[in-house]
């Protein structure tokens, strides 16, 4: 009983069946809640967070919404036939997976995917394509960000905008505040199963952007089960050009270096790349006005010319045992 | 009754001898007072909270009944001049360390002159910072033992430390030999505000110049020039040149029309130029904008001059004839047994956009404005008279002016134009699209 609840519960949210809003709105929040407060720059702080950050979740997911769909379809709410079909859906899709299985990784041919020297994982040319991402901001905790996340001129490219807001929250613990953020949902298979990406074969991060003169950062998450490394991330920085150009923007990923809840530790290892469950891009560069950033594509590719395999050292002065 | 006693002499005792028993009748920790008594440096605030070396006499209230002062802060208001710069910062840094020998509320003092940093001015300077660690007395919280640096040896003091050299990280002010030399001689070597300046030493010089486009630290004030930088910040051909099309009114020499004459500065490179000379003229050609550019914590607007992209069917490729070159072949169509290995191609087909042809910023964003520059670009580009230009501006800037402080001078909304688009607000938040 508690499987299929849980399973209607993710159905819901991705289908955008003809759904009782209300009824899972909750579901959708504290889903998100959890993936989104990990990845801020801050801890959350304050108890009955959980409730609040899935309203306001919910609310930048309206608000995205709103922005992308048309107005929502008008059909009669049918719980029986939706979770028919919700399984029904599940198991077409669990098929797919073993079909796929027998077929090569993903579907493809072997050699096709072992000689596969460059790949676009995220790209943006329609409204479902944007469902892959979740924008998020320190409304979330009470400060006054705004961002938004729509589809650019010609549905060609993504649009990420709005105004960042350095106004620490009210709460009298926060000292400090201000950030956005844009990040990819983790992929996920049949029966809400997870997924993870898996980019060995690559060596360099490929976006293709233009902005407006503003850094961002970009995070990349592992795919884990342990708790104890929910806030570990890999981060690095892209610069923005600014100005009409498009810009692209290759980020090796053995510059990629090794955080723990925003705070850069002290033993740095290697991103490694074959599980890794999201990307991120954060704004957070204390300076308060408006923002945009129009993203065309995401890839990864092998750059021959690239040999480095780590960035950066441990210092002796700073982890004395790892050299012992 | 002997108990009472007992108290009565110890608060005799450390009134005469100022030390050990006063520190632990406070209630302050444990190891400290062994390290207090042969010094007598940290005499106890208990024992002598009323007596007659307390600096300044108390400050009187303030007239508003907003907030109460904050200790010492009389020490920043004492400049004979009132301006608030380095010097006087300092002065009052100097101040405190002559009236107060005994360094009396140090803490509180430092994290006060933290907070005035930015009125001063100062926040960017280091050898202020290392001014302010001076102000803790040096030696006295040095752990001595083992046992002291494992249980955090003056935690208040220590956080205080990191709290400077927090606030010099998110100003992005690296430190230097002598702020190592006076942590070490203030907390010792294994201190967590020493650790804090370890890690600072080593992920700041891995970052200093990670950004490939710079900007300068210090942004020019003149309205020109800062425009200038903006366009070459901008445009990726070096070989672009920056023209000034018209001066600021204040310093006038270019045409006596108008009153008010806002600066026009613009952008071209030859390559433009020529695509522009190549352009159909039955083809229109849009000026765009106000787009903002940030540089560094100053926001700055630009206009394009751009043109629809060309429907595939008229596109015409550039050939080159064979015969260009006697020695080589100027195009290969061979196939070097490349396969799938060396495809290093995306399997997507790129945005494209019309092309640029120019870029311009402008003091003030309405159309006469950008007529005079269009005028301007006709000297160097004379195919630009019979090409018809639709100016697409945005109606409303109200998006790009939120809530900001760094902006440039708002925009006016523009007169109610000809050619002004009804969706003036959508493309606006398109961003440059």
């Amino acid at each position: 009983m508690a499987l299929v609840h849980k399973f209607l519960s993710g159905t819901y949210m991705f289908r955008k069946c003809p759904k009782p809003g209300v009824a899972s709105c909750p579901f959708l929040g504290t889903r998100f809640v959890d993936y989104c407060s990990s990845s801020l720059q801050k801890p959350v702080a304050g108890p009955g967070k959980n409730s609040s950050e899935g309203d306001l979740q919910g609310h930048h997911q309206r608000e995205v919404a709103l922005n992308i769909t048309s107005p929502e379809e008008k059909s009669e709410v049918s719980f029986d036939k939706a979770i028919k079909d919700e399984i029904k859906s599940h198991f077409r899709r669990l098929k797919d997976d073993i079909v796929n299985y027998w077929i090569g990784p993903e579907g493809r041919p072997l050699h096709e995917v072992l000689l596969e020297q460059a790949k676009v994982v995220w790209q943006f040319r329609g409204k479902e394509d944007l469902d892959k991402w979740i924008v998020t901001s320190d409304k979330t905790i009470g400060g006054r960000s705004e961002v938004f996340l729509k589809m650019g001129k010609n549905n060609q490219s993504a649009l990420l905008y709005g105004t960042l807001s350095s106004e620490a929250p009210k709460d009298g613990e926060s000292g400090r505040s201000g950030y956005c953020a844009m990040i990819s949902r983790i992929p996920r298979g049949p029966f809400e199963r997870k997924r993870s990406y898996d980019w060995s074969q690559f060596n360099t991060l490929y976006l293709r952007v233009r902005g407006d003169g503003r850094p961002w950062m970009v995070n990349i998450r592992e795919d884990t089960d342990l708790i104890q490394r929910k806030n570990q991330m890999y981060s690095y920085f892209m610069f923005t050009r600014g100005g009409p150009y498009w810009q692209e923007v290759k980020i090796p990923f053995s510059k990629f270096f090794f955080s723990n809840q925003g705070r850069i530790r002290d033993a740095q290892y290697q991103l490694l790349l074959d599980k890794i469950s999201s990307i991120g891009f954060t704004l957070a560069d204390k300076v308060d006005g408006p923002f945009f950033l129009e993203i065309d594509f995401i890839g990864v590719f092998t750059d021959p010319a690239h040999t480095e395999e780590f960035a950066y050292e441990n210092s002796p002065e700073l982890n004395p045992r790892l050299f012992k | 009754m002997s108990w009472a006693q007992a108290i009565l002499l110890a608060r005799g005792l450390s009134r005469s001898r100022g030390g050990v028993c006063g520190a632990a009748l406070t209630g302050a920790p444990f190891p400290q007072v062994s390290l207090q008594a042969p010094r007598g440096l940290h005499c106890s605030a208990a024992a002598h909270s009323s007596d007659m070396w307390l600096v300044p006499p108390p400050p009187k209230p303030p007239r508003g009944p907003t907030r109460a002062l904050a200790p010492h802060e009389e020490l920043f208001r004492q400049a004979p001049d009132g301006a608030q710069d380095k010097a006087n910062f300092v002065r009052a840094v100097q101040t405190f360390g002559q009236h107060n020998v005994h360094k009396r509320g140090h803490v509180d003092f430092i994290y006060l002159a933290l907070r005035k940093m930015r009125e001063y001015g100062v926040e960017r300077d280091l050898a202020v910072y290392n001014l302010l660690l001076d102000v803790f007395p040096k030696e006295v919280f040095r752990p001595r033992s083992i046992f002291q640096s494992i249980f955090i040896h003056y935690p208040r003091q220590q956080e205080c430390g990191i709290a400077v050299l927090e606030q010099m990280e998110s100003h992005g002010v690296m430190p230097n030999k002598e702020t190592e030399f006076l942590l070490i001689q203030i907390f010792g070597r294994k201190s967590y505000p020493m650790l804090k300046f370890v890690r600072m030493k080593l992920w700041f010089s891995r970052f200093k110049n990670i950004n490939p486009f710079p900007v300068p630290r210090d942004l020019p004030q003149d309205p020109v020039d800062l425009a200038a930088l903006g366009l070459r910040h901008m445009e990726p051909n070096l070989s672009a040149r920056v023209t000034v099309y018209q001066m600021p009114s204040s310093r006038d020499s270019a045409g006596a029309a108008d009153a008010a004459e806002p600066h026009i500065v613009g952008i071209q490179t030859p390559d433009q130029q020529a695509a522009l000379a190549r352009h159909n003229p039955a083809r229109p050609i849009f000026v765009e904008g106000p787009f903002s550019l940030w540089l560094r914590d100053k926001c700055v607007y630009y206009h394009i001059l751009r043109a629809d992209l060309l429907p595939p069917e008229e596109r015409e490729v550039e050939e080159i004839p064979e015969e260009w070159n006697l020695y080589y072949p100027m195009q290969l169509d061979l196939d070097y047994g490349r396969s799938a290995w060396d495809d290093y191609e995306f399997d997507i087909h790129k945005v494209e956009e019309g092309p640029v042809f120019a870029i311009c910023m402008a003091g003030a964003h309405d159309q006469a404005t950008l007529a005079k520059w269009i005028q301007g670009l006709q000297e160097t580009n004379p195919a630009l008279a019979q090409i018809p230009v639709v100016f697409r501006l945005a109606r409303s800037t109200r998006e790009l002016l939120a809530t900001s402080s760094g902006l440039e001078e708002p925009p006016p909304p523009p007169p109610e134009g000809l050619e002004e688009e009804e969706d003036s607000q959508q493309r606006q938040q398109q961003g440059q699209s």
